[in-house]
This record gives structure tokens, C-alpha cells and sequence, in this order.
């Protein structure tokens, strides 16, 4: 089952694994790099300085002292980490390019991208609009909104970034909390949750996913059809444990309610045409998406036309809305992927590889439940994204150069950060964002009680996944 | 113009009766005294379980187990405080008087008109005296409560603002209470108060 899900866009992966494996043996310069790594990530943990001021520092740390004074300034490898020179490539922008160590220009323009379309939806009121209507469509019953709040949240986290869907379905859910009178915080959990699964499905759901996806050249489709599947017959499952955990205290809320006092969904649309103009755009750049194997634009280029439209389509809020992008990620992003090609072309990242390779041997499906768990348990506690980066570097050099086997190991991880961060408060962004607006609204959740409920759910899905991986790639 | 706004901050060392002073106070001024009560104004005016609030109030931060992202934090005791600091600027901007305890009240308003901002502190030996007749503790057990109440009040405070708990630059008024006694202290914060502001007028 497994080979024939794996799709055409392979071209440029034997190179890529060939350019991770030619890295410089670790040495002293491994050394400075593993240590401005671990500098990073215990900053980035402690939150001292603001994230994307320290993956810059230590990007520029890398530079001066890797590159520059241990390895005897190499400019050669400054300029390939820089990886500007991609972007003057046709395969960048049309095709399939090697990505090669350094900064991944192609997640960054496609998640800017996003970023202004989303703001686009949102100033025009989509999202409130989606979830009221959804909510009168099952005439304010408290069960049935909870259960198709769930769906909403995995469905729209497939395509735009989970913290944007959980801000305004954690909002959403507050305000109909009140109305109904009914205690939001399970509610905003599984939505949390499914908004991670649903983000899992696709190649733009998560940031791990895009940088996966556009440092192997994977298409959406790829993505859909492998950890999509994982997602949907996960869903399955999570809408039913959230059910059974939940349905004794929804069944019995939201009665006698007088639902013709409840708020007219087309009153929180605060720019009809504009309100139009964005479903269409969505649309669209979702076509673009999931037939992007077949146009052959890449993800950058999607990006950059979800942008020019959405700023056309806005001309007297543009500059509005260019100044709600969120640099600071962008920035984050592009320190990290800085510090993370040093650590490739110091022979940091190899050392990792082997170090796995030597316990696994030749086992692909002790590495793909290595993978899963170890990226899941890490995923919960650290940030997923830098993660991500350093562990795709280290599956390439794992497969050695075999496309099943990186494909194997890609979807692996991806399930692996994407569902592992569901675990704790702090394990993915949504989950910062969701549980901020609930204690901000006067429903603070601590790590006991989300982890109550939120840990055994992460547990039932990479058990599905581990379970899926091996069944559709043919390991058992 | 006569002053028509007074809001007294009240900061107090653990045991050094600064709670009780600030009762003085209020009841001197006709003021309503804002504390733990601040939480239950807040909880009722969102319809809430004021319980589920109370165990994050006057917390710090725990590193390590919190994120921020885009503004956002996932620490109940961060988002807690912030929503006591915003009913307090709420509050201050409205025009109304009040005494508050804590809360980093002198912080959160500074600069307004009418804030006037003290700090109590007592003698270390007569704090775990008090601490041990008002909790019914043994010498031990008053001592490390008191250790870690101060401790916990410390990590508050410094975690949101950028001055130091306690520090006399801070404060318009530092008292030691342990040293003249609660009455006398709170009349010496009432006939600071008048003399900073001779032209009160909040009835």
C-alpha cells in the first residue's frame, strides 16, 4: 500500500542527501556549533530575550565564529547558508529546487504569504462569521457545537496556521460559553487538539509540515495522502474520546436558552465585500495548494500570489494589513535556519544521524517508531520548529539517499512534531494561544488539568500513527 | 481644583501588618480596600468562578513550564495578574479612590495623579511573632511561611516590573511597623497622605 502512495517529487532528494552526507566531519567547529545551538535553544526556552532576537544573534554567531574563525572564514559556505542565490533559480519559484543546508526562503515567503491572507479573512470577520454559523445551524445545541467545532478546527487548521484558528474559535467558544452558559475549557481543548491533527494533514498545517515538505520537495498531495490519512482516521478516534470524556457536562448545558437572543451570524461581518473577496481567495490559493504537483508552482510562489491578491483585493488596507504580519516569526525563522545549516555543515547533524543509525540498524521500523516518539516526547516540551529543522537534515543522511525510506522517515516526523506538541500547554502554539485566551476570559487551565485530558489523546494518535506508518509503508 | 481621586498602594512585607494598616487606612479615607476581593470584582463582573481564579493570584512566572507566543502566554499566573492590573488601570482611569494591597498597584499606576505609594516592612523577629498568633504556627513553621510568602511575593513583583520589591526608590513612603505600631504607622500614612494632597476632596 505504502509504494504507491508515494508520489513523483523526488527529483533533487539523492542530491540533497548526497550534500547532507558531504558535510565536514565534526571537529572543532561542530563543537562551536553544537554549543551555539544549545545556546539558542536553552534561550529560546527561557524566553530572556525575544525569540527572534536570539535565533539572529546566534545565526550571526555562527557565521563569525564557524565559519568565520573555526573553519578559517569560508565564505563559500556563508553565501550557501545565506541561500539567496535559490531564489534567482527557476526550480525555486516553478519545479522542484535543491534546498541544500541554510535558509529555506521558500517556507519563509510561503508563510508570510499566508500571514497576510489570513489577515485579510480576519479583517473582514470569516472566521467569527464560520464558527456562528456553524453554531445556529445546530440550533445553539451545546453537544453538537462542540462536536462540530472540533471538525471546524482540524478542517480549518489543514489550511491556515493553527494559531490563528484557535484564536478566534477560542474567542468564539468564550463568547457562546456565556450566552449558553457552559464551561468552555473542554471545549477549547479539543479544539486545540484537533486544530494540531488537522494541521498534521497537510504540507501548510504546520510549520514542521512546510519545512519538511519544502526541504524534500513534497507536494501537498504527498502530504494529504499520507499524514492525511493519519489525521482523518485519527480524527475519527479523538472526536470520540473527547465525546466520551465530555459528554455528560455538555448534554445537560445550554438548556433553556432562548436561542432567538443569540447574535445574528452576518452581524460580525465587518466588510461584506471584503468578507467575499476573501472566501475567494482562500479558495483559490487552496486549489493552488492541492494541485501544486500538477502545476508545478511551488509553495513559494503560492505564497507570494496569496499575498499580491489578498493586498489587491485590499488596496485601502494594505498597509494595515502588512503591519499585522508577524515579522518576528519570519525573523525567528531565519536565524534558525542559519544555525541549523552550520550545525549541517559542521557535521553536528550527521553525528546525530549515526548515532541513530547505530541503534537502529537496518530496522526502518524501530526508526520510524524512534522518530514518531522521540520527535513526539521532544515536541511536548520544545518547540517544534527548531526541532523539525535539524531532524531533516538527519533523516536524509538516515535513508541514504533512498526515497522510500526518507518518505517514510519525513511522514514519521512530521506526525511525530506535529502531535507531540499537543501534550502539554507548551508543546505547540495553538496550545500557548488557546489556553492564554481562556485565562484571559477568567477560565485559567493549568498543567494538570490540560494535561488530563490532552496527554492520553497525543498518546492514542501516535500509537495510530506508528501503527499506520508501518502498515502503509509495508514494515509489517 | 481640589484633588476628588486618591488610590493608595499598599506593599507589605509578609507578618509586617501591612494588610491591616492598609484596612486603617482605607477606613480613614472612607475608601473601598482592594485585595483578594479584587479577583471576586473581576470574576463577578464575568460571571465566573472566582475559585478557579485564586490559586494563581500574586504568583510568579514558573519558568520552564510556560511559552509566550505572539503576545500570548500559556501561564495562568501571568494571564491572572494581567487581568488584575488591567481592572486597575480600569479602575484608576474611571476616577475612582481606592486602597489596594499588592498587585504591583504601585507599578501598574505609575505616574497617575493620584497615586500615593507605600511600602510596609516590619523586624524580622516581631513579623514571626505575629505570623505565629494569627496562624496559630509554631516558631518553625511561622518562620518558613514566612520565608516563603516573601520569597513568592518577591518573584511577583520583580517578574513584572522593572524595580525591585521592597527597594525605597519605588516608594513615596518606606515604614517599618514593627518599630511605633500599626495605629501609629497608619497615622503617619494618613497624615502623609494629607499633607501630599492638602486639598482632598473625595466624598
Amino acid at each position: 500500500m505504502g509504494s504507491h502512495l508515494l508520489t513523483t517529487a523526488s527529483v533533487g532528494l539523492e542530491e540533497t542527501a548526497h550534500a547532507a552526507t558531504e558535510a565536514v566531519e565534526f571537529g572543532t567547529p561542530g563543537i562551536v556549533a553544537l554549543v551555539i545551538f544549545l545556546i539558542m535553544f536553552a534561550l529560546v526556552i527561557t524566553e530572556k530575550i525575544e525569540k527572534h532576537i536570539t535565533t539572529l544573534i546566534c545565526g550571526g554567531a555562527m557565521m563569525l565564529f564557524v565559519f568565520g574563525f573555526a573553519m578559517g572564514w569560508r565564505f563559500d559556505m556563508m553565501w550557501s547558508v545565506g541561500n539567496l542565490e535559490s531564489m534567482t533559480h527557476l526550480g525555486f519559484w516553478y519545479g522542484h529546487s535543491d534546498h541544500g543546508a541554510g535558509i529555506d526562503w521558500a517556507t519563509i515567503i510561503f508563510l508570510a504569504g499566508m500571514m497576510i491572507m489570513v489577515e485579510g479573512m480576519a479583517k473582514a470577520g470569516f472566521f467569527r462569521w464560520l464558527c456562528m454559523t456553524l453554531a445556529k445551524l445546530v440550533k445553539y445545541k451545546v453537544l453538537p457545537i462542540f462536536l462540530v467545532f472540533m471538525i471546524m478546527s482540524a478542517c480549518l487548521a489543514m489550511f491556515i496556521d493553527s494559531i490563528t484558528v484557535i484564536l478566534f474559535l477560542a474567542a468564539v467558544t468564550i463568547e457562546l460559553a456565556h450566552l449558553l452558559k457552559f464551561n468552555p475549557v473542554p471545549m477549547i481543548l479539543s479544539e486545540i487538539f484537533c486544530a494540531n491533527l488537522g494541521g498534521s494533514a497537510t504540507m501548510c498545517g504546520d510549520p514542521p509540515n512546510i519545512i519538511i515538505g519544502s526541504a524534500l520537495n513534497l507536494s501537498f498531495f504527498d502530504f494529504l495522502s499520507n499524514t492525511g490519512l493519519i489525521a482523518g482516521v485519527s480524527l475519527v478516534f479523538i472526536v470520540l474520546y473527547f465525546f466520551l470524556c465530555f459528554r455528560k457536562e455538555y448534554k445537560a448545558a445550554g438548556k433553556d436558552i432562548d436561542v432567538s437572543a443569540m447574535p445574528d451570524p452576518k452581524s460580525v461581518i465587518t466588510d461584506m465585500r471584503g468578507f467575499f473577496m476573501s472566501i475567494g481567495i482562500f479558495l483559490i490559493v487552496v486549489v493552488l495548494l492541492v494541485t501544486h504537483s500538477m502545476t508545478m508552482l511551488s509553495v513559494a510562489t503560492i505564497g507570494v500570489i496569496a499575498a499580491v491578491i489578498t493586498l489587491l483585493a485590499n488596496l485601502k488596507g494594505a498597509k494595515h494589513i502588512l503591519k499585522l504580519v508577524d515579522y518576528k516569526t519570519l525573523l525567528f525563522f531565519v536565524g534558525l535556519f542559519i544555525v541549523v545549516g552550520g550545525m549541517q555543515n559542521t557535521g553536528v547533524l550527521k553525528l546525530i544521524a549515526d548515532a541513530i543509525a547505530v541503534i537502529c540498524g537496518d530496522n526502518l521500523l524501530l526508526m520510524v517508531a524512534i522518530i514518531i516518539w522521540v520527535s513526539g516526547i521532544a515536541s511536548a516540551f520544545v518547540d517544534n520548529i527548531p526541532f523539525a529543522t535539524i531532524m531533516v537534515p538527519i533523516i536524509e543522511t538516515l535513508s541514504g539517499g533512498q526515497t522510500t525510506t526518507l518518505h517514510t522517515l519525513a511522514y514519521s516526523l512530521a506526525m511525530g512534531t506535529d502531535i507531540g506538541g499537543s501534550a502539554t500547554p507548551i508543546g505547540a502554539s495553538a496550545n500557548v494561544v488557546g489556553v492564554s485566551v481562556a485565562s484571559k476570559a477568567g477560565y485559567p487551565i493549568g498543567w494538570g488539568r490540560y494535561c488530563k485530558y490532552m496527554a492520553p489523546a497525543t498518546v492514542i494518535v501516535m500509537l495510530i500513527s506508528t501503527g499506520m506508518v508501518w502498515l502503509m509503508f509495508g514494515l509489517i | 481644583m481640589a484633588q476628588e481621586q486618591l488610590i493608595v498602594s499598599i506593599g507589605r512585607e509578609f507578618g509586617s501588618g501591612g494588610h491591616l494598616i492598609a484596612e486603617m487606612v482605607a477606613e480613614r479615607f472612607h475608601l473601598p480596600l482592594l485585595d483578594y476581593n479584587l479577583l471576586q470584582e473581576i470574576a463577578a463582573g464575568k460571571n465566573i468562578d472566582v475559585s478557579h481564579l485564586k490559586k494563581y493570584d500574586e504568583l510568579p512566572r514558573r519558568h520552564f513550564f510556560h511559552r509566550s507566543v505572539k503576545g500570548h502566554t500559556s501561564s495562568p499566573e501571568v494571564n491572572i495578574a494581567q487581568m488584575q492590573f488591567d481592572f486597575i488601570r480600569e479602575k484608576a482611569a474611571k476616577g475612582d479612590s481606592f486602597v489596594i494591597v499588592g498587585r504591583c498597584a504601585e507599578h501598574v499606576l505609575k505616574g497617575h495623579d493620584a497615586l500615593v505609594s507605600l511600602f510596609i516592612n516590619g523586624d524580622h523577629d516581631k513579623k514571626r511573632e505575629r505570623i505565629m498568633k494569627l496562624y496559630n504556627l509554631n516558631f518553625e513553621d511561622a518562620e518558613a511561611l514566612m520565608q516563603t510568602t516573601n520569597r513568592k511575593r518577591k518573584n511577583y513583583h520583580n517578574f513584572f516590573c522593572d524595580t525591585k520589591w521592597g527597594d525605597s526608590r519605588n516608594y513615596e513612603l518606606c515604614i517599618n511597623a514593627s518599630r511605633i505600631g500599626y495605629e501609629e504607622t497608619a497615622d503617619i500614612c494618613e497624615t502623609y497622605i494629607r499633607h501630599r494632597f492638602p486639598d482632598l476632596d473625595i466624598e
